[in-house]
C-alpha cells in the first residue's frame, strides 16, 4: 500500500514545560477529510500548525508524502500545504486578485499575467469571479474567507488545513463559506479540519479524530462516531453538545 | 460619554451642548484669525521696505542659499529615509547582534543635540588627519548631508519599526504560510502596510530636517539664515528679510507636506478606518456610534 499523504509517528509537542500533544499517531490517506474536534485547549489548532511547521515539534514525526518535514526545507513544505485561519489574514494592500496571485508570482516566478488568469479562476470557483478587484476591507467576512481559500488553492498544496474558519463570521455568512469547502472534499481535496460545526463535520467528514488533553482519544467514521462512538470520551464529547 | 448617561440631559441637552462647544470654538478660532492676521497686515504694511524686499540684490543672495538648501534636503531627505528603513529593519531583526547595533544607533543619534553630531563631522573627522592632509577641500557641505542623514535616518528608522509592529503578526504567518521566506514575506506584505502606517511620522521627520538646515550656519554653510544674519548684521531693517526667510522655508516645506500627502493617498488601498479619517469625513458622531469599534 502507498504511504499516507500526511502521516504523525509518535509526535511530542510543549510550549515550554506544557506538554501539549502527547504521543499523536495519525494517518491521513489521500482524498481523506480528517474533521478533528475536541474541547478548547486540546491541542487542534497545535496539530495542524505542526504540519506546515509554525509550530517545531519536539520528538517524533511528521511526513508527508513519505517526505520527512523535519528534513524538508521549511518553505518547501509550506508550499505543499494550504492554509486557512479563523482571522482570514488577507494582505489589505492587494486586489482579491493580487491576494491570489502574490504566491506564486514570487515564489515560482510565474509571469503576472498566467498567474492572475488562474486566480481569476480560483475566485471564480469560490464564487468571486465578479469581485476580483476589490479589496479585502470592501469584502464581508465570508466573502474574505473564500478569498483566503482561494489564496492557499494557489500553490497547488497537496492538503489544505483549516482551522475554524467559520468562527470569526456572522452566523448567516458560515454556509457560503462552508459549501466552499465541501465542493473542495467532492473534488478529492485532502484535508484536515478543525471545527466546531458538527452538523457540517458529519456531513463533509470521512473521519472524525477526537482530541483531549494533547491526546487523540478515538478516530472513527464520521457516521460510526456520531450513531455510536467507541470511546466513553466520545460519548462524553457528544451528550455535551446535545 | 461618561456625561451622556446624565439623567438631567437627555438628547437634546446634549445636542445643544455639543453645538455649544463648536460654537465657542468658531469664535476662538476666529478670534485667533483676527488678531494674527491683524498683527501681519501691520507689519506687512509699516515695517517691510518693498524697495530693497524685491532688489536684486538681496533676491540673488537669499536664491543662492535657496538652491543650496534645496539641494542638501534633497539628498539628506533621500538618504536618511533609505538609510532609515535599514535601521527600522535592524530594529526588528532576528539576530540579537544586528538589533543592539540599530537599538545603540538610534540611542545615539537621538540622544545627542544634531549640533554636537554636526561638530564632530565637521570640526572632529578632519582632524584624524595629520594637519592639512584631510582630502576634502570644501567639507562643509558633505559634512551637512552626512550629519542630517545620520540624525534624521535614526527618526525614520523608529517610525519604520513602529509602523512594522503596527502589522497584525497574522500577516507574517499567512505569507510564511504559502511558502514564502521571511525576506519576501517582509518586502511583499509586511513592509508596504508599515510604510503606510509610518508614513506620517517619516513626512513629519522630513519637514524637521527642512528647519534643522538652519543649524547649518554655525559649520559655515551659507544656508538661508545666515543670509538673514548678513543682511540683519546693521540691525536697521530685521522684517524685510524675515518675510524672504519665511517664504522660503515654507516653500519647502509645504512641497513636502504635499508630497507626504500624495505618497499617502497613494497608498490609501482601503477604506481609512481611522479615528481621524472619520472625523474628517464627519460620519463619527462620538455619541451616537460610540461602541462601534
Ligand atoms: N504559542 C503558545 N505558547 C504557549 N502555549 C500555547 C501556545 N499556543 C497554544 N498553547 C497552549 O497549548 C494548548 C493547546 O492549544 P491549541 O491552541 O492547540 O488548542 P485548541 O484545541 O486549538 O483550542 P481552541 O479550541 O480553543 O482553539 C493550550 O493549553 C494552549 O494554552
Ligand atoms: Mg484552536
Amino acid at each position: 500500500m502507498a504511504d499516507p499523504l500526511v502521516e504523525f509517528d509518535g509526535v511530542e509537542k510543549y510550549f515550554g514545560d506544557v506538554h501539549v500533544l502527547k504521543d499523536v499517531d495519525l494517518a491521513i490517506e489521500e482524498r481523506d477529510v480528517v474533521v478533528v474536534i475536541g474541547p478548547s485547549g486540546s491541542g487542534k489548532s497545535t496539530l495542524l500548525r505542526c504540519v506546515n511547521r509554525l509550530e517545531e515539534i519536539r520528538d517524533g514525526d511528521i511526513r508527508l508524502d513519505g517526505r520527512s518535514v523535519l528534513e524538508t526545507d521549511v518553505n518547501e513544505i509550506r508550499q505543499q500545504v494550504g492554509m486557512v485561519f479563523q482571522s482570514f489574514n488577507l494582505f489589505p494592500h492587494k486586489s482579491a486578485l493580487g491576494n491570489v496571485s502574490l504566491a506564486p508570482q514570487k515564489i515560482r516566478g510565474i509571469p503576472e499575467a498566467v498567474a492572475d488568469d488562474r486566480a481569476r479562476e480560483l475566485l471564480e470557483r469560490v464564487g468571486l469571479g465578479d469581485q476580483t478587484d476589490s479589496y479585502p476591507d470592501a469584502l464581508s467576512g465570508g466573502q474574505q474567507q473564500r478569498v483566503a481559500i482561494a489564496r492557499a488553492l494557489a500553490m497547488d498544496p497537496k492538503v489544505m488545513l483549516f482551522d475554524e474558519v467559520t468562527s470569526a463570521l456572522d452566523p448567516e455568512l458560515v454556509g457560503e463559506v462552508l459549501d466552499v469547502i465541501e465542493d473542495l472534499a467532492a473534488d478529492g481535496m485532502t484535508m484536515v479540519l478543525v471545527t466546531h460545526e458538527m452538523g457540517f463535520a458529519r456531513e463533509v467528514g470521512d473521519r472524525i479524530v477526537l482530541m483531549a488533553d494533547g491526546r487523540i482519544v478515538e478516530v472513527s467514521e464520521t457516521e460510526a462516531f456520531f450513531e455510536r462512538p467507541e470511546t466513553e470520551r466520545g460519548r462524553q464529547f457528544l451528550s455535551r453538545l446535545l | 460619554m461618561a456625561t451622556q448617561t446624565d439623567p438631567e440631559s437627555g438628547t437634546g441637552g446634549v445636542m445643544m451642548r455639543d453645538r455649544l462647544v463648536k460654537r465657542i470654538g468658531e469664535i476662538a478660532a476666529g478670534g485667533f484669525l483676527l488678531a494674527i492676521g491683524g498683527l501681519l497686515v501691520w507689519i506687512l504694511s509699516t515695517q517691510v521696505n518693498y524697495t530693497l524686499l524685491t532688489s536684486t540684490l538681496i533676491a540673488r543672495r537669499f536664491a543662492e542659499a535657496f538652491l543650496l538648501v534645496l539641494r542638501i534636503v534633497v539628498i539628506s531627505s533621500l538618504l536618511s529615509v533609505s538609510f532609515g528603513v535599514l535601521v527600522g529593519l535592524g530594529r526588528i531583526s532576528t539576530s540579537n547582534v544586528t538589533g543592539r547595533i540599530a537599538k545603540g544607533y538610534v540611542e545615539f543619534f537621538r540622544g545627542t543635540p544634531l549640533l554636537f553630531q554636526l561638530f564632530v563631522i565637521y570640526f572632529g573627522i578632519p582632524r584624524l588627519w595629520a594637519t592639512g592632509q584631510f582630502p576634502i577641500q570644501d567639507w562643509a557641505v558633505p559634512a551637512a548631508v552626512i550629519g542630517l542623514t545620520l540624525n534624521h535616518a535614526a527618526y525614520v528608522g523608529e517610525a519604520i519599526r513602529g509602523g512594522i509592529s503596527a502589522v497584525p503578526d497574522g500577516q507574517m504567518e499567512a505569507a510564511r504560510s504559502l511558502g514564502m521566506s521571511r525576506v519576501m514575506a517582509l518586502r511583499e506584505v509586511v513592509l508596504p502596510q508599515a510604510w503606510r502606517n509610518a508614513l506620517a511620522a517619516i513626512g513629519n521627520d522630513q519637514i524637521i530636517l527642512v528647519k534643522d538646515t538652519s543649524l547649518l550656519t554655525v559649520i559655515a554653510v551659507p544656508e538661508i539664515m545666515s543670509v538673514f544674519r548678513n543682511i540683519n548684521s546693521n540691525q536697521l531693517d530685521p522684517w524685510t528679510p524675515l518675510v524672504w526667510v519665511c517664504l522660503l522655508y515654507l516653500a519647502i516645506t509645504m512641497s513636502m507636506s504635499q508630497l507626504v500627502n500624495g505618497l499617502e493617498r497613494r497608498s490609501d488601498w482601503g477604506s481609512d478606518n481611522s479615528m481621524l479619517g472619520r472625523l474628517s469625513r464627519g460620519t463619527s458622531g462620538g455619541d451616537t456610534e460610540g461602541g462601534d469599534r
